[in-house]
């Protein structure tokens, strides 16, 4: 087999294959590309001055808002008709490019979004928010009011319950982003809700709260007081900025761990009860049907979960040589607490390793892990596992499907598998019965 | 499956050979699950399976946070009876908060041929990619599960389960509600309570459903509030945990606690690992491959780090944003027997009965689409859209 050949048929030459083709055109017996620089051709790129170190750059403020570098235009998100009705992408998901995220905050302009009835566009001055039910005291805030509440700030994942919808029935999508890509991390700045209800007075008889959102769909679902009291918020804040209109601007509920949909957007209106509503979206949708034929409802949290982000589809292994140590990087998540640890395999499942954990490990947050490879040119089925300090392990797709089947669309937390062939390609395969 | 102390190590059935292996030091350490890393205070037992940090002491997991009172902050104002009537209009399943009205099966089905079977099929029978809201079996098992609900399209069999109004959702007050305040998609709230009434009446008859006796399936038949809160759905038991009962709220807790048994669990094998399935639950795992990949993204798929096309900067047609905002949804495609904007073909076909005619049936509607597309723009508005399709079809 010879890498060597088919990298460099391939479009792009990476810097190290360069540096290689260019020293066998030099002649040279190249005995190691680490032997002395004097083998090797010279980089143009180092050798001459650059267009941007010999010209005047922008001024300082020419954007006032920042924008990402030109180069980067690829790094976007992305949708399918495949995640909307009939192709109309107002009602539709678009999905986060998690292969070039680093760290655990995904920047505002590339959380994914998921919308029923269009992204709303709120005028903040016309901006009401009413609290009601079985309270003692009801209130009507306007953003100004709500905002002048002491606010707290959590970095949280948001994960649609369809994240890997597509996937229960077998593999469907090649690439990280539409496998895992209904999903971002971001730090969210708001009130704890148990705040405003200190003032309000909660009667002891509500047991629920129903969270409707003001855009076109009216988007409502109903929450358990319990979840209220414990970590709920109202949260405006976004990575350090106003919420962006895609994740409910300008306030969002957010129920911290708990599926996306859930954290209703643009939030118009909080009633307390003592009897669920029953909402189009916990009914309807978002219930997952098992093969009992029978439905699990009111399904709070995202499970405990995982996914390796390099290598990848997209970030594959076609550079590499043999020999070569290379980090595994991956993100780990629970919506029931907090990554205790990740285990990766790289023979589909028989037999693990553990990874180790990288970073700022919080509950209902990202949590990267990492584990240095040496590269052996050999085909893997890579996959990667964790478990939480609830208690909480991922299933293979077996042992999920064992449990509700395939028809339940929501909370899909199976292991995923990356094929990696001896070229070092990546794809999407699925190790199941 | 086997299960030892969870806590230690778990292992299953078909290493139970292992036993004593498992139960040596090694393994047990390496297959923990609590391992070293609960860094955090916390008590199991939250609603959710999960675990539930408390605060103490000025210290929230990792985050602190300010121990001073907050009790006494206190914002914004009593909201007044009219703002209260204005916003709190939800229904509950017993019919608690829905409003006076009523309308017959007649007058819904005449308002969901013109507003809703654009998207939802002639009778909700679905077709169009949008949800279908009727149709399906919904025979029942002696024990009182809908059959078809169980269909698993799996090991090569049968037809998706179907979700529609009569086979999966629980009750009928949450059709009435979602219609009035976020349908018809384009236009929501654009319904009056009375047509409110009449549609979910004739989406109720069309799933062969009666109410006191009475078959809906008749055009006379007249929906009122008393009538939705007494309609039983054929699916009203089809959902778990119990969140009805006064203790809803345990029950919930007690089915997440397991959740091994209720949504599936994996077990932290560390080595020789099994996972057999399958129909029979013994068949070995394999690897299966995509079989056709979804290669139909938008923006298509692309990773070069380069500069990205330079884009032709022209004006834009005044049409194109009122197209944007109220007559894409139907317009984009032909699913909807629409003429699809840039299909050339059907556009030219359109024009052969003259652009007046076309300006007309844009105005006063035409087939599935109702008079200016459900919109209250003027005409000379609406005309302007019509051009811009026509130009954007060229």
């Amino acid at each position: 087999m010879n890498k060597t050949f088919e990298v460099e048929e391939s479009n792009s030459v990476s810097r190290r294959e360069f540096f290689k083709k260019t020293a066998s055109v030099s002649a040279i017996a190249a005995t190691s590309i680490l032997a002395p620089a004097t083998l090797l051709a010279d980089d143009e790129n180092i050798i001459h001055h650059t267009k941007w170190g010999t010209t005047l750059g922008d001024e300082v403020n020419k954007n006032p808002y920042g924008v990402p570098s030109a180069y980067e235009h690829n790094t976007v998100r992305r949708t399918s008709a495949l995640m909307s009705s009939a192709g109309d992408m107002h009602a539709a998901i678009s999905m986060s490019p998690l292969h070039e995220l680093s760290g655990i905050i995904t920047p505002n302009g590339l959380h994914f979004t998921r919308t029923h009835n269009g992204v709303a566009h709120i005028d903040p001055n016309k901006f009401r928010l009413m609290i009601h039910g079985l309270v003692e005291k009801p209130i009507v805030l306007t953003l100004e009011q709500l905002k002048r509440y002491p606010s707290e700030s959590r970095i949280l994942v948001l994960e649609c319950p369809s994240n890997s919808a597509a996937e229960w029935k077998g593999p469907q999508f090649g690439t990280l982003q539409f496998v895992k890509g209904m999903m971002s991390c971001a730090e969210w700045t708001g009130v704890r809700l148990k705040t405003i209800l200190d003032d309000l007075g909660l009667k002891p008889e509500a047991k629920w709260m129903l969270a409707e959102g003001s855009d076109g769909s009216e988007m409502s679902r109903t929450v358990p007081i319990e979840k209220v009291l414990d970590d709920a918020m109202i949260v405006w804040g976004q990575n350090g900025e106003a919420l962006r209109p895609e994740q409910g601007y300008p306030v969002r509920l957010m129920l911290p761990g708990w599926e996306a949909n859930l954290c209703v957007k643009w939030l118009k209106r909080l009633e307390f009860g003592d009897k669920p509503w029953y909402a189009k979206e916990e009914t309807s949708k978002y219930t997952a049907l098992t093969a009992s034929g029978k439905a699990i409802q009111h399904f709070y949290a995202n499970e405990v979960n995982s996914i390796i982000t390099s290598p990848c589809p997209e970030k594959d292994w076609k550079d590499l040589e043999k020999g070569d140590l290379v980090e595994i990087e991956g993100l780990a998540w629970s919506g029931h607490g907090t990554i205790n640890g990740v285990d990766i395999s790289f023979d589909g499942g028989k037999n693990w390793v553990e990874a180790h954990l990288k970073g700022l490990v919080l509950p209902k947050a990202w949590t990267r892990f990492s584990y240095m490879y040496k590269y052996e040119g050999k085909p893997l089925l890579l996959q990667s596992r964790s478990y939480d300090d609830s208690k909480n392990v991922q299933p293979t797709v077996n042992q999920e499907k064992a449990v509700v089947g395939v028809e339940g669309v929501y909370h899909r937390n199976a292991i995923i598998t990356w094929k990696v062939t001896d070229m070092g390609e990546v794809s999407n395969v699925q190790i199941r019965s | 499956m086997f299960k030892l102390d969870r806590k230690l190590v778990t292992i299953t059935g078909v290493a139970l050979v292992g036993v004593t292996l498992a139960l040596s030091s090694t393994f047990a350490v390496a297959g923990s699950i609590d391992g070293a890393a609960s860094i955090y205070k916390s008590k199991s037992g939250a609603i959710d399976g999960g675990v539930i940090y408390p605060r103490v002491k000025g210290t929230y997991t990792a985050y602190k946070y300010n121990e001073q009172s907050t009790k006494g902050v206190n914002f914004g104002r009593t909201p007044t009876a009219n703002e209260l009537k204005a916003w709190d209009i939800d229904a509950l399943p017993d019919g608690t908060g829905l409003p006076e009205g009523e309308g017959s099966v007649e007058l819904g089905d005449e308002l969901f041929e013109a507003q809703c079977a654009v998207c939802h099929g002639d009778f909700g029978g679905g077709g169009q990619g949008y949800p279908q809201l009727a149709g399906g079996n919904q025979d029942k098992d002696k024990n009182g599960i809908i059959i078809t609900l169980k269909n698993q399209r799996v090991y090569g069999s049968v037809d998706a389960p179907k979700r529609t109004v009569g086979t999966y959702w629980p009750v009928a007050t949450t059709l009435f509600t979602y219609i009035r305040d976020s349908m018809p998609y384009a236009h929501p709230k654009s319904l009056t309570n009375n047509e409110v009434y009449a549609i979910t009446a004739y989406i109720l008859a069309q799933n062969g459903l009666s109410v006191d006796g009475e078959d809906m399936d008749d055009d006379e038949f007249v929906l009122n509030k008393e009538k939705l809160a007494k309609v039983v759905l054929p699916n009203r038991n089809g959902f778990y945990p119990n969140i009805d009962d006064p203790n809803a709220q345990e029950d919930i807790r007690a089915f997440f606690a397991d959740r091994a048994k209720n949504i599936g669990a994996g077990i932290r094998c560390m080595k020789d690992c099994k996972d057999p399935g399958g129909k029979d639950g013994k068949t070995p795992a394999a690897v299966m491959k995509i079989k056709y990949e979804m290669k139909d993204v938008v923006p298509p798929y692309a990773y070069a780090k380069d500069l990205p096309p330079k884009k032709e900067v022209g004006l834009q047609h005044p049409g194109k944003e009122a197209y944007e905002v109220n007559c894409v949804v139907c317009h984009k495609t032909d699913a909807m027997g629409a003429p699809a904007v840039g299909d050339k073909q059907a556009w030219e076909a359109t024009l052969t009965q003259g652009i007046d005619k076309v300006y007309e049936n844009s105005i006063k509607g035409k087939g599935g689409m109702p008079p200016k597309g459900g919109t209250s723009l003027s005409d000379d508005k609406i005309k302007e859209i019509v051009d811009y399709m026509i130009e954007a079809s060229k």
